[in-house]
């Protein structure tokens, strides 16, 4: 019996088709633009831009949506600088693009200009677990959120939460009863939830189990086909059980999106085929995208960049160095997993060192750095002093 | 990999979100009553039903039974239900934009299958029914800052909406000789997912009855610290409001009621008036009579002259262009002493007087379009132009291209230093014709443009064409942006090739 397709069967109702939500959310999109460029300081139009061109970037892969944001806050400071409002709009640009220190202080300014707690709050939180602050002190927070809202996106949130304290089996089951309990249509939030536990049993739990990840991710896919990400991710599975065909056909139909990920996987699969001419044009446009975005926006793309410079981008320092940015900026344990594996791969045993060392003062006394690679070579040093 | 969390807050579905709901008498056949209901507020072009919902217009028989402050309706089954499924997308034929289709269920029985903006709509066989569905310009107009109680420019000037509109034959399917009085309401219900609903109540996402019952009566800017409690107002059933919420309801009512009434610093309610005005307004739907006249300034009365304990004149209801809102505070602010007039009294367009009433779509995607015709081959014009990477006019001092085939991207230098990336979306050197967007450099989103060159008489014509919405610098300076890049390009071709004759 699967697991993962035991709870899906149990949903109540059944969400719009994945390509109509994503017309309508282009159409939405748009119109909320227009109205912006109208009057940008009408109530509530410039929240919805950002929640829009949220929805636009993680779900349809688009990574100038990032850009469109700078200019919808350059264009609300000149109409209004000084309001909360315009603090907490920077300050969620900033978090969406990974500045988090820039997050920090603009939440800082939209509190001392009297922006509503919960909204500082909820956008605080995401910052701090975006950059793995406080994790365990956040879980009771976490959960009574969920609890008393019980909206989906507090759940996946909780799930998410939990995953990065090592607590994959309730997360599983968080992200799972987010499912079950989801009353509405919109297929984003279900997609997304199918995204996550795609992630948690391909690359978050000790030991990843492909088959079942596939699984999650397809059904993000069957939700909501323009999922870039999720195909990206299932792409890679495909590709390293020999699907490459499969693989092939799940990259081209993203090939639209901006994302330069898609462009450097599909190009990775051409390769395996035996088809270097177009592996080596699509690698072109993967290192001309990494690029471009690493130049406008350094922080958001730092830890993908360092996986791609790592891999086929074949430029291990730069990837190093990438890694290390994104440490700095956020030091959870993945990023100091990612930093740490791309030192030993580039022999730079003093950077592996240091991170190691940096890592383990952090993270040792954590559930999740039980189950980390890093532990594995905590317990062999540890080991080595004693003898 | 990692992915940050940062998840949607905008999880609704806003084709879900019902905004407004018709009853009127057909303008173009008198004999017929027109129904309609309105989702999808603000949507863009382009915008689609969802397939994942059933939406339904619901007429229940009704009746005075008291007056004045005693005032109350009442309404009896059964219910006379409309309901219209939507599927999801058909491809269209190449080039074409996909199709919808939707399915009416009739009170009847009947069904019958609307392709989503056709504008003629379908009619059933015996001609009881007549339905149409699709974008149309949104009807609706608020000309007041409500919070502030300040009249305003048109806050939803040039927005569209997604309409449902079902015609039917007064006589044959309402039958006002069982009386002529009827209530109404709308509801989206999400659709079960196979045996799964079973246990489950049924779950609405949106119903409407009378206008503003949510947005200005429930949730009243006015009512400080107020809970906003619409939600759970959009969880109740219509015409059946729970026992157990009702004094909730209708002591919100009453604040709220009160809070409008001293806006302008008069007391115009009694307190006992006030409370039979929240008691009809708690019970939500639209009042329309088919045996009185529906004008633009009927919406209303029935409730109004029932409760100024007076028999009501006309047929209540709602038009296409009536002024709900100016009629709604000036019951609600002055109990109708003296007309408030908010920013404007029209919506962006008005209704029109033939099916299916409701005015044609907003557009604002704005376009650019410039051609040239030359005394030269389609083909032999296309082998010098039809490149991606074709470098052809004065105004490009440079062009890298990076990959091959569609997904291809041309970096441009501008000769004044200027940057623009292009991405090439389609090509097909065939019907000489390519398309691509704009990935960085021109202040517009969704920005798609056409270059293609057909044959004229013995010559040829070329036709540069841009779609995009401006973004950051305004409509105009875009426009002449693109446009003088068109120009110029264009202009450039007729010495090398010859102006047609």
């Amino acid at each position: 019996m699967n697991e993962a397709l035991d709870d899906w069967g149990n949903e109540c109702f059944l969400t719009t088709d994945g390509d109509i939500a994503a017309i309508n959310l282009k159409s939405a999109r748009r119109r909320s633009w227009s109205r912006f460029s109208q009057n940008p300081l009408r109530a509530g139009i410039a929240e919805l831009v950002v929640e829009l061109e949220q929805l636009t970037a993680q779900f349809i892969g688009d990574v100038c949506a990032l850009d469109r944001l700078e200019a919808l806050v350059q264009e609300l400071l000149e109409a209004d600088a000084v309001s909360a409002r315009a603090a907490m709009m920077q300050a969620q640009l900033a978090s969406m693009a990974h500045r988090f220190t820039d997050a920090r202080h603009f939440l800082t300014q939209a509190a001392s200009r009297g922006a509503a707690q919960f909204d500082l709050k909820r956008l605080l939180l995401s910052v701090d677990q975006a950059c793995g602050v406080n994790l365990d002190g956040m879980l009771d927070e976490r959960r009574d959120i969920a609890r008393k809202s019980g909206r989906i996106e507090d759940l996946v949130a909780l799930g998410a939460l939990l995953a990065d304290l090592g607590e994959f089996a309730e997360a599983d089951r968080t992200y799972r009863q987010a499912l079950c309990e989801y009353q509405d249509v919109s297929p984003f939030p279900k997609a997304w939830t199918c995204f996550q536990l795609g992630e948690l049993w391909g690359e978050l739990v000790p030991v990843p189990q492909a088959t079942r990840a596939a699984q999650w991710y397809e059904r993000a896919i069957q939700c909501l086909p323009s999922y870039t990400r999720a195909r990206v991710h299932l792409a890679e599975i495909y590709s390293s059980s020999g699907r490459t065909n499969d693989a092939q056909s799940l990259l081209i139909s993203a090939i639209s999106s901006s994302d330069p990920e898609v462009h450097w996987r599909l190009s990775d699969v051409l390769a395996s085929q035996g088809n270097f001419v177009d592996a080596e044009a699509q690698m072109q446009v993967a290192h001309f995208g990494f690029e471009n975005a690493l130049r406008r926006h350094l922080l958001a793309f730092a830890d993908h960049g360092a996986e791609f410079y790592a891999g086929s981008g074949s430029n291990c320092r730069k990837a190093l160095d990438l890694a290390r940015i994104n440490v700095a900026n956020r030091p959870t344990l993945r990023a100091f997993e990612q930093a740490h594996a791309i030192a030993l791969s580039v022999g730079d045993q003093n950077a592996a060192s240091e991170l190691f060392a940096a890592a383990t003062e952090r993270w040792s006394g954590s559930a999740a750095f039980r189950s980390s690679p890093l532990s594995q070579r905590h317990s062999s040093n540890r080991r080595g002093a004693t003898a | 990999m990692s992915d940050h969390i940062d998840g949607p807050r905008q999880i609704g579905d806003p084709a879900a979100d019902l905004t407004d709901l018709f009853a009127f008498t057909s303008p173009e056949h008198p004999t017929r009553t027109v129904f309609a209901a309105n989702v999808f507020p603000t949507c863009g072009p382009n915008a689609i039903f969802s397939n994942a919902i059933t939406h339904s217009i619901v007429v229940r028989r009704a009746k005075v039974v008291g007056l004045g402050d005693s005032a109350r309706f009442e309404t009896s089954g059964p219910e006379i239900r409309f309901g219209v499924r939507f599927d999801a997308l058909e491809k269209g034929s190449s080039h074409h934009k996909p199709i919808q289709r939707g399915t009416c269920t009739f009170p009847d029985g009947q069904k019958l299958s609307v392709v989503v903006n056709d504008e003629k709509g379908a009619s059933t066989p015996d001609g009881r029914f007549r339905a149409f569905a699709g974008l149309r310009s949104d009807p609706f107009f608020l000309s007041w800052i409500i919070p502030a109680f300040k009249p305003f420019e048109n806050l939803l000037f040039n927005d569209n909406v997604l309409s449902i509109v079902i015609e039917c034959d007064t006589r044959r399917v309402l039958d006002p000789d069982k009386g002529s009085l009827f209530g109404v309401i709308a509801e989206t219900v999400p659709l079960p997912s196979g045996n799964a609903f079973v246990g489950h109540e049924v779950l609405r996402l949106d119903w409407v009855g009378r206008p503003e019952q949510t947005n200005i009566r429930l949730n009243n800017p006015g009512l400080a610290r107020a809970d906003d409690i619409r939600d759970l107002w959009n969880q109740q059933t219509p015409f059946a409001l729970a026992q157990d919420v009702r004094p909730l309801f209708l002591q919100r009512l009453k604040d709220s009621l009160a809070n409008w009434d001293m806006r302008d610093g008069k007391q115009d309610w009694t307190p006992s008036a006030l409370t039979a005005n929240a008691n009809m307004f708690l019970d939500d739907y639209l009042l329309f009579d088919v045996a009185k006249p529906i004008t633009d300034a009927s919406h209303l009365e029935i409730e109004k002259s029932t409760l100024n304990g007076k028999a009501y004149q006309t047929g209540g209801g709602r038009t296409v262009d009536a002024n709900v809102i100016d009629i709604l505070l000036t019951w609600m602010v002055n109990r109708d002493r003296e007309p408030l007039q908010g920013g404007t009294t029209k919506a962006t367009k008005p209704g029109t007087k033939t099916f299916p009433y409701f005015a044609t779509p907003n557009t604002e995607l704005q376009s650019v379009t410039d051609r040239v015709d030359l005394d030269a081959s389609p083909d032999r014009v296309w082998a010098s132009i039809g490149q991606f990477g074709a470098n052809w006019n004065p105004l490009i001092a440079d062009i890298k291209l990076i990959g091959t085939g569609v997904g291809q991207l041309r970096v441009i230098e501008m000769t004044d230093g200027k940057q623009i990336i292009e991405r090439l979306e389609a090509i097909d050197n065939s019907r000489r014709f390519l398309r691509y967007s704009n990935v960085s450099g021109i202040p517009a989103t969704d920005y798609t443009g056409t270059l293609a060159v057909e044959p004229n008489g013995t010559g040829s014509s070329v036709e540069c064409r841009a779609q995009f919405v401006a973004n950051g610098q305004g409509t105009l300076i875009v426009k002449t942006i693109v446009s003088t890049l068109f120009k110029i390009g264009l202009d450039s071709l007729k010495p090398r090739f010859g102006t047609a004759k």
